[in-house]
This record gives structure tokens, sequence and C-alpha cells, in this order.
């Protein structure tokens, strides 16, 4: 009953005041850092009492928008799947969340919180898993449209978020090589130690290939540009193509979650997760002797927030790849895919197992 | 025969000739204003200064006769200069008024001003003002500041017309061109003087301020005026529908054909294509009800038709047809076929002789207003007026159950009593023609006829000679021409006439009708061929081609 | 720079796409930075010399034109008020796009002849080339009200008529003698 009531707590707070509020503002975010990028204001239309609130109330009105629009579906769609398909695939880039850690252990009352919403031992094999059914809400979606336009967007999500989970995978092997597990909370623990005495152990350190593969793969996997062939909002059409309302809402929702999911896994597994540089459960423990004792509290609040600043962090660097760079052709996509990054990711395990030896 | 050598060429032209004639046999166009192959040369423009070697002044081409051994130049610099010089001297006075002049496209002071005009003109004096947009007769009005002078105008109404309005008044640069006083241009060619006059001096009024030539498409074509057949252009507007009051035809221009009607043409032709635009036109078939005109479509109407002339003829009644020499060869025969094929009719009048005698002349008018009935007299119908006469007499006894009448009003020929009591006592009538008029509307069933400038076809003028004429424009609405009319109507009876265009019905009838033989519409060209009366078709008067100005 | 040098082939280095992702992000990083650094100054009032967006906000601000823009057409009038077009047709005839629909008609005064009964331009076909205003021998159609606001719910109502064309209001402020120095209102 008690860590049923903790796991509800916790999925309320990371799911549905964090993940979800994130989701929603990176709405926000992609218009006007564009616009900035590209020395334009960008949204600033929709007002209340004529407060502007630089443009934020677009959010609100593309909810209020999606919410009221007609849910139209096509003559001869598979009612039931079409209706489902969407649904899959926010529900998988949700759970995805439930295996990352995003603080180490808040103790209240004595008793030893794990800041991680399901503690589970193969994470990253879950994530994979995870990460593995979202093509299932794409192509479902694109499939149950009855349109030739909606199936060819499937096919090409279909074939690149396979292509490219394969990469994600075997990238992330060379991470379980150096620490010697599969559990998320283990790994992001690990990454706490310190070399030499001062450098933290974070897995971009050891795996820098490993981390640019991922970082690509998990790019391709969101579905956005510069890897957005199944979508191309705008020229070619995707496999949402019939959706809209809040079918079509979901599907959005759904790619800035996939993208604040691939965020979070590169902090966890490279950027040191939720560790901040010398800070141990007990307080900060500087290289030069110093010693900075802080309450288990402060330490939770300190760790997630270097999470979130993290997090902050990547997801406005993807943003600014995804306004930088040009599409890709599809047979472009593959080459990358198949013959850059596939073998990249082996070399790497193979670089990884030579210095693992080496260093013994 | 003297040989003579324009700008290097060496050609022999026949004793007589002036030099203009003899370079537009070499094919070189010497520009000018006042010479016109139709009238008397009189030398007055001085833009065809030409150079003769060992003459020591430019001579006028137009003038000046061909001698053995000159040897000429038409673009040497001096020659061209001189050209120049002419034509600055004739704008001196001339008002420039191209934007709202309707000559503008076609006028040869622009034309010319491009080729050689000095294009840095030298004169700044005031210029003389003279009468502008002067009504000069019901289908001329005259700017007399545009006039350049070259008497073309006059010498058409002394020699051609023989009326003698037109003159020049005054002297020196205040010489104008005007109507004798109290003469009005209104003899029955008058508007060929807009045609032969070179600038914007005499334009139409009909014309005016419609549209703007360059606009204008043009189709050859016969007049269907009269049975002199002279050859037109039909002039449409196209392109620009809102223009010219929503008439597709704009205007006719008379086309060169000395065997017909050299370069004229006479007003009642030229004006008398108004109807093919006119509120009258039938544009749907139509069937009387209660007195009241009702569309249908096609279809029905054919149908409807077929099942009342199939009942008349299975209970032996009478049908008969009276055709018109309105129609086109192509048309008569087809209306032959129906009537002998379907209806077995053979005795078919076509004519309708007027209440009034027309006006013709020895000219061009003739008083037989019907472009087609030496074509209708060909094809076996009976063109005597007497058979109509009789026809009507046959429907006043009750003795005609169905009457298909193609295009004639015959109140036109017969005193209306007449016209009505035979009628009422005919079961249906019939009307296939292309306007609305007092003969129509005491129809039973109405079918919509394209007139001749919406149709491909041919006309046998009085001598003889078949012409062809195309399409201008297409069908108004619903309306066909008549051949494909009767094919649609022969089908319903089950008969076939395998026509698709009528080039199809022309290749037909040259094969069945010996008057006919070996003609065709590649064969006819641009002016004709006359019919032959002992099998062999007559040989096709040699095309010269028309000079265009050619720019140097 | 030799043309061919852009297209010079990608070395190894540059295959791995990173170094190009790079120089791509630099630059829009640079322009982000720039930009968010101006618009906060500009938020906090600070008068700063460049502007950090390039757009005009419209239609709170009108975009300044240059002296030769094209803008909505009028007719010009002769000093006793009536039109100076004489339908020549001339701008009928160049327009490319056919969106002058002329229709002549006698004038009363003989010395000019002619006037345009219709005079209608269709602006949901025009292409504001200008060469109506090129072609038209009496200075009587020009595009110089400074207008480029046109837009309406019907088609009918992108047709001007000549009674339209001829009482256009210009409104020449709207023209700058150098609008690349008019600085943009941003609205956050
Ligand atoms: S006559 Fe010719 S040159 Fe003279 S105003 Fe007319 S078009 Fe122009
Ligand atoms: S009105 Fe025309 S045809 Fe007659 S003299 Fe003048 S220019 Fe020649
Ligand atoms: S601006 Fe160009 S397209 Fe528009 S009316 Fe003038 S000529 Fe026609
Ligand atoms: S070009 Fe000028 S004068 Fe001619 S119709 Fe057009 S506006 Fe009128």
């Amino acid at each position: 009953m008690q860590a049923l009531a903790e796991a509800a707590g916790k999925f309320i707070f990371f799911i549905g005041l964090i993940v979800l509020q994130i989701a929603a503002v990176l709405t926000w975010v992609e218009r006007k850092q564009s616009a900035v990028m590209q020395d334009r204001i960008g949204a600033n239309r929709a007002t209340i009492f004529g407060m502007r609130m630089l443009g934020m109330f677009h959010m609100l009105a593309d909810m209020l928008k999606l919410f009221t629009k007609e849910f139209f579906i096509p003559m001869g769609a598979r009612k039931f799947i079409y209706l489902l398909a969407p649904m899959i695939s926010l529900l998988f880039a949700l759970v995805g969340f439930a295996a990352i850690p995003f603080g180490d252990v808040l103790i209240i009352g004595g008793r030893e919180i794990p800041l991680q919403i399901a503690n589970i031992d193969i994470g990253i094999l879950y994530i994979f898993a995870v990460l593995g059914m979202a093509v299932y809400g794409v192509v479902l979606g694109a499939w149950a449209s009855n349109n030739n336009y909606a199936l060819l967007g499937g096919l090409r999500a279909s074939a690149q978020m396979l292509s490219y989970e394969v990469a994600i995978g075997i990238s992330l092997v060379g991470v379980i090589m150096v620490y010697q597990t599969v559990d998320l909370m283990e790994i992001a623990r690990a990454q706490g130690q310190l070399l030499w005495g001062w450098l933290p152990q974070w897995g971009i350190l050891w795996q820098p290939l490993g981390f640019l593969i991922f970082m690509a793969a998990g790019i391709a996997e969101t579905k956005r540009i510069p890897f957005d062939a199944p979508e191309g909002e705008s020229e070619i059409v995707g496999y949402f193509i019939e959706y809209s309302g809040m079918g079509f809402g979901m599907y959005f929702l759904t790619d800035f979650l996939e993208t604040i999911l691939i965020a979070s896994l590169t902090v966890t597994f490279f950027l040191g997760g939720f560790q901040v540089p010398y800070l141990y459960a007990d307080g900060f423990h500087f290289p030069w002797g110093q010693v900075v004792l802080l309450p288990n509290i402060v330490v939770a609040v300190l760790q997630f927030l270097s999470f979130l600043i993290k997090l902050i962090l990547l997801l406005f660097i993807m943003m600014a790849i995804r306004w930088t760079l040009p599409r890709f052709r599809y047979d472009q996509i593959m080459h990358l895919g198949w013959k850059i990054l596939l073998p990249a990711s082996l070399i790497n395990i193979l670089i990884t197992a030579v210095v693992l030896t080496l260093i013994g | 025969m003297p040989t003579i050598t324009i700008d290097g060429k060496e050609l022999t032209v026949d004793e007589g000739k002036t030099v203009i004639q003899a370079a537009e046999e070499a094919g070189i166009y010497i520009p000018r204003y006042c010479y016109h192959p139709g009238l008397r040369i009189v030398g007055q423009c001085r833009i065809c200064l030409v150079e003769i070697e060992k003459m020591p002044k430019l001579q006028v081409a137009c003038y000046t006769r061909v001698q053995d051994g000159m040897v000429v130049h038409v673009n040497s610099e001096k020659a061209k200069r001189a050209r120049q010089q002419v034509l600055e001297f004739l704008l001196v006075n001339h008002p420039i008024d191209c934007p709202v002049c309707d000559q503008a496209g076609e006028c040869y002071l622009q034309e010319y001003y491009m080729q050689f005009g000095l294009y840095d003109p030298k004169m700044i004096e005031d210029k003389n003002k003279k009468h502008k947009a002067v009504p000069v007769g019901p289908h001329v009005m005259l700017d007399s500041e545009r006039c350049i002078l070259c008497t073309r105008c006059v010498r058409f109404c002394d020699e051609i017309s023989k009326t003698s309005e037109l003159g020049v008044f005054n002297r020196g640069d205040r010489s104008e061109l005007l109507p004798y006083p109290g003469k009005t241009l209104d003899n029955p060619y008058s508007a060929n003087v807009v045609d032969i006059c070179p600038v914007g001096a005499l334009t139409e009024r009909d014309f005016r301020f419609k549209v703007r030539v360059w606009y204008l498409d043009e189709t050859k074509s016969v007049c269907p005026g009269c049975a002199t057949g002279c050859n037109i252009e039909i002039h449409t507007s196209k392109a620009r529908p809102y223009k010219n009051e929503g008439r597709r035809i704009a205007r006719l221009k008379p086309r060169y054909n000395p065997e017909v009607n050299d370069y004229w043409i006479c007003d009642y032709g030229r004006y008398g294509f108004l109807f093919v635009d006119d509120d009258s036109r039938i544009q749907q078939p139509l069937v009387q009800k209660d007195g009241q005109f009702n569309e249908v479509e096609w279809d029905n109407a054919l149908y409807m038709i077929h099942g009342v002339l199939n009942q008349a003829l299975e209970n032996g009644k009478s049908v008969r047809i009276l055709g018109s020499p309105q129609m086109s060869n192509e048309d008569l025969y087809a209306l032959k076929r129906f009537g002998n094929e379907v209806l077995e009719i053979h005795d078919i009048p076509v004519t309708v002789k007027p209440l009034e005698k027309p006006y013709s002349d020895d000219f061009l008018i003739r008083e037989d207003k019907n472009p087609n009935t030496r074509g209708a007299a060909l094809l076996g119908f009976d063109t005597d007026h007497a058979a109509t006469e009789k026809l009507l007499a046959d429907c006043r006894n009750g003795g005609v159950h169905s009457l298909i009448i193609f295009h004639h009003d015959l109140f036109k020929g017969f005193a209306a009593e007449d016209v009505r009591s035979a009628l009422d006592k005919v079961e249906t009538v019939i009307f296939v023609g292309s306007n609305m008029q007092p003969t129509a509307e005491l129809a039973t069933y109405i079918l919509p006829a394209c007139t001749w400038a919406e149709k491909d076809g041919t006309f046998t003028n009085h001598a003889g000679r078949v012409q062809k004429f195309d399409a201008a424009v297409d069908p108004l609405e619903n309306s066909l021409p008549e051949w494909k009319i009767l094919r649609r109507l022969a089908k319903q009876f089950g008969h076939a006439f395998a026509y698709f265009e009528a080039e199809d019905v022309f290749r037909d009838m040259a094969k069945k009708v010996p008057a006919f033989a070996g003609m065709s519409y590649r064969a006819l060209g641009d002016r004709g061929m006359v019919i032959n009366e002992n099998g062999r078709p007559s040989q096709q008067a040699e095309v010269k081609e028309e000079l265009t100005v050619v720019s140097k | 720079m030799n043309v061919h040098d852009k297209y010079k082939p990608l070395t190894w280095w540059d295959k791995t796409y990173i170094p190009l992702v790079i120089d791509g992000l630099s630059v829009t990083l640079r322009h982000f930075f720039r930009n968010i650094r101006l618009h906060i100054l500009n938020v906090l009032g600070i008068k700063t010399k460049e502007r950090g967006a390039v757009t005009y906000q419209y239609p709170e601000e009108m975009r300044p034109l240059w002296p030769r823009t094209r803008t909505l057409h009028r007719l010009m009038r002769r000093e006793d008020g009536s039109p100076r077009c004489v339908a020549c047709m001339m701008c009928e005839t160049a327009c490319p796009a056919r969106c002058i629909y002329i229709v002549a008609e006698e004038r009363p005064d003989v010395q000019i002849e002619k006037q345009p009964k219709i005079f209608n331009i269709d602006l949901g076909k025009c292409v504001f080339c200008g060469y109506c205003v090129e072609a038209c021998p009496e200075d009587a159609i020009r595009m110089d009200t400074g207008i480029i606001d046109i837009a309406s719910y019907t088609r009918n109502g992108m047709l001007l008529t000549k009674e339209q064309l001829l009482n256009i209001q210009p409104k020449v402020e709207n023209y700058v003698a150098r609008p690349d120095l008019v600085e943009g209102q941003p609205i956050y």
C-alpha cells in the first residue's frame, strides 16, 4: 500500500508535474527559439486581456483548439485501431520515463525513497522494449488511416525507427561494459565516482563515441529534423496525415515526449544523470578537502535540479539542431543508420573492450 | 517586254507596268500611300521614291513606267533618306492621336515610321487644326487632321462607286479632305474608303472604339449577303469578350479575289453580320406548348420530331420540306439525302421571292440575296419560286401533315393572311434556323442552326464559283450546323450519315454530284473553283501571295 | 572565393557530419544569443543600434516602402476632373495577367475623343508588375498610392471599378526615402 502510494507520488511528480509540463512548454520553445534563431519575433498573436506573455498563450490556444476540433475518422479506416494508435504512441512515450532516475534517494520519516518511479534492475532492456514498442503506434495509425500517403509515411517511419534502434542498442553496450550493470539507477550512481580524485566519471568521458551515436540515433528515433522523413510536416505528408483534433494532439505530444525521453536517457547515460560534481549523500566533498555537509532533502533537491538543468540544456541543443540542419533524404537516413552508425557503434564496443582490458 | 534590274534582281515584265508593280512581281515591297492597285495612279504622296540609274533625281516608283535596261535601287541610302524625309513632312501637321485612333495597329504611318522614321523629329511648329470626328456618312467617320491627302478615297468615289462625294479643299498645308457641300458619303460601297485609307482619317462608325485591332483574329470567309459571294475576312474578338458589347464578330473586311470582288465589298454585306450575335438567336431546341416555347435537350427534341414524322409517314400522311438557299452546299446536300433517303421526298422547293424587289446594281450587289441559290439548283432542289407557292397552296388545302422549314421567313415573301392560313392547316411545323422571326413563332418545334460564321462550308455563287468559308467562332450555345442536325435526325430514323466534319459531306458530294466532281476543300483554296459543265474541274485561279510589308 | 571551392569533395572527417553540424549550430546559435541579448535590452528599455528581429509587426506596424515600390493602382484626373485615360488599351494589352478590362466610349470633347466607359482592374489577378504604368502614353495610371493592404472576402471585392480607381486616396506617408533605416517595433 505504502509502496503504491510512493510510486503514485513519484509518478504524479515526475511525469505529471515535470515531463508533461516540459512537453507543453517545448511546443512554445520550439516556436520562440526558432524565431530568435531566425531573426524573427515568433508567435505573439494570442492575448488574454491584452497580455501577450511572449506568446505563451499559444500553448493554451493550441490545447483548446486540439480539444475542441472534430476528431475526424476517414472513410474506410479501421476505426478501433485508428483510435487506439495515437494512444499506443503516447503510452509508450510516457512509460519510458518510469525507469529514469531523477535523484538518488530521499529520506522521508526514515523511509528511503529512491527517486525513480520504478526501480527496475534491467532498466536498459526496459528502455529498449519501450522504444521498440513506439513504432507500433506509428505503423498502426498509418495503416488504419486507409490513406496511401499515411501508409507510405508509416513505412518510412518504421524502417527508420527499426534501423536506428539497432544503433541505439549497440551504442549502449559500451555503457553497460563500463559500468557493469543494466540498472539505470546504478549507472547514474556510478557516474558520481571520481577519476584521479577530481574528475567526475560521467559516461561521456568513457564513451564519447557512444554519446555521439546515441544522440544521433536518438534524434532519429524521435523522427525530428533532420530525420523527419516520416512526417515532413512542411512538404511530404506523414503517417498522421488523417488525424485531426486530439488524435493529432496525441501524436504531437508524443513527439515532444520522445524528445524529452531521449534527452533524459542521454543525461542518465552520458551526462552523469542526477549527479552534481562532488556532491555525495551527506554533502559536498571537494577535491581540495573542503567538506560542506547538507541535509538529505537539500541533496535530493540539488540532485533533481542538476538533472533538470542538464535535461533542459540538452533539449535546447536538440532544438537548435532541429532548426539548423536540413532534412536528410531517405537513402541518406538509411546510409547513416546502417553504414555509419552501426559500424561505429561496433567499433565503439571494440575500443571500449580494449581500453577496459588495458586498464584492467 | 523590257528587262529591268531592281535591287540586283533581274526580271522581265510586261510593257506598260510601273516600277512599283514590277518590284511587287520581284517580291520587293516599296512603301506606298496613294498607290492602290485597284485605283488610278496619281503619284501624290511621294513615299515610293526610288533611285533609278542615269536619272538625275529620285523617281516615284508608282508612276514611272519600266523601260528596258532600267536599274532601280529601292533601298539605296539616298532613296531611304528621301522616304524618311517625306514621312517627316507628312507628319508635320499630323496629330499623332494613336492612343485614340482606331487605325493604330494597322496604320501605314506607324508601320513605316517603325521601319524608317527619323525618330528625332525636327519639326516644332504648331500643328494646323482641322475637323475632327465628322460623321461623313452612315458608316464612315472622318478626322481630317489625320488625313495625309493621298486621295485614295477621292479616287474610289470617282472611279469605283462613281458617286464623287469626297474632295480635297483649300491649298497648301490647309488642304483638307471633306465631302462636297451638301453631300454625304452614303453610296452602297462607302465603307470601302475605310479599308483603303492608309491612315486613321477615315474610320468605321460601327467599329469605332469597340476593339483595338490587335485583339482581332482573322478568318477567311465568304459574304452570305447576296449571290455574288464576295470574299471577306471575318475579324473576331474572342479573347476579350467584354468588349464590343459582347459581339464576337467585330467587323468584316473584303478579301482580294480578282475573280469575284477585287478589293471591295458592299455596305450591306459588310454590316450584314449583326444577326450572328443578335439577341434573337435561337440557342436551344424549343417546343411550343400552349403558345409557350419551352427549352428541351437536343436528344429529346429529335426524339419527339422523329415520333411525329414517323407516325405521319406510317399513316401515309404527307411530310414536306422547304429548304433554303441560305444553306451551304454541305447542308443542302445533307438535306437532299435526308429528303430522298429518309422521308422519300423528291421535290424540295428552296426559294421565296421577296415582296419588294431588293436593290441591285451592275457592280457587286445582285438581286438574289441568297448566297447559294446556284448550289441548290445544282443539287437538284427546285429553285423556282412557283414551287414554294404550290407548297403553300398544298398546305392551305390541308394536304400537308408536317412541314419542315429551313431559315425562311415566309412573311417576307407572302401576304400575312396567306402564310397564316397555310400554316394553320399544317399539323406540325418544324422550323430550323438561326434567329427567331415571325414564321418561327408559328412552329411547334424549333431547332437552332448556327450561322455561316460558326461553321465550315462552301457556297456556289451566281457564276458557279464554289467558294469555301471557315468557322470564325464557335456555334452559339447549343446551335448546330444544319448537316449535323440532319445527321442526328436521320439517325433517329435508323439512317447513318457517316459525316463528322463538313469536309466529309463535301467529299461525298464531290463524288456523287457531277458538278462538284474533282473538288475538295484543299483544291478550292482561297479563290474557289468554278463548277464544271463538262465533268472536269476548272483550273483554279493562280493564287498570288499578298505582299506584306517587308521590314528592312 | 572560387565557385568550385564550394563544391570540393567532403573529407573523411567532414563525412562524419560532426564538423558540419557544429558549423551550422555555430551560425544559428550566434544569431540566437545575439538576438536574445538585443531582445532583453529592448524589453528593459535600453536603446540599441541593432534590432533583434528583421520582421515588421504588421498590421500594428506598417512596413515602410521604398520610393519605387509598386502599390495599388490609381487613375489620374485632368485639371477639370475628368479621367486622363483615353481608353487606348495599351495597359490592357501590356498586362500579362489580363486583369485590366476596358470598354471605351465617345468623349464629348472632340479634341480628346475617347474615354473609358468601363475601366476595371481585377486585383485578384494582378501580379503588380507595373507594365500598365509603363505602357500608358497619358500618365493616366499610376501605382504610387502606398496602399498595399488589399484584401476582400469576395472575388468581386477585388475588382476595382473606374470610379474607385479615380477616387483612391493615396497614402504617400507609407513611402520613406530609406526604409532600411526605419526600425521595426517588436511586440512581444
Ligand atoms: S493615323 Fe496612324 S499615326 Fe495617325 S493617329 Fe492614327 S494610328 Fe496614329
Ligand atoms: S482620308 Fe485617307 S484615303 Fe482619303 S485622302 Fe486622306 S489619307 Fe487618303
Ligand atoms: S501591375 Fe501588371 S498585372 Fe497588374 S494591372 Fe498592371 S500590368 Fe496588369
Ligand atoms: S494605357 Fe493609360 S490611357 Fe491607355 S487605357 Fe490604360 S490608363 Fe488609359
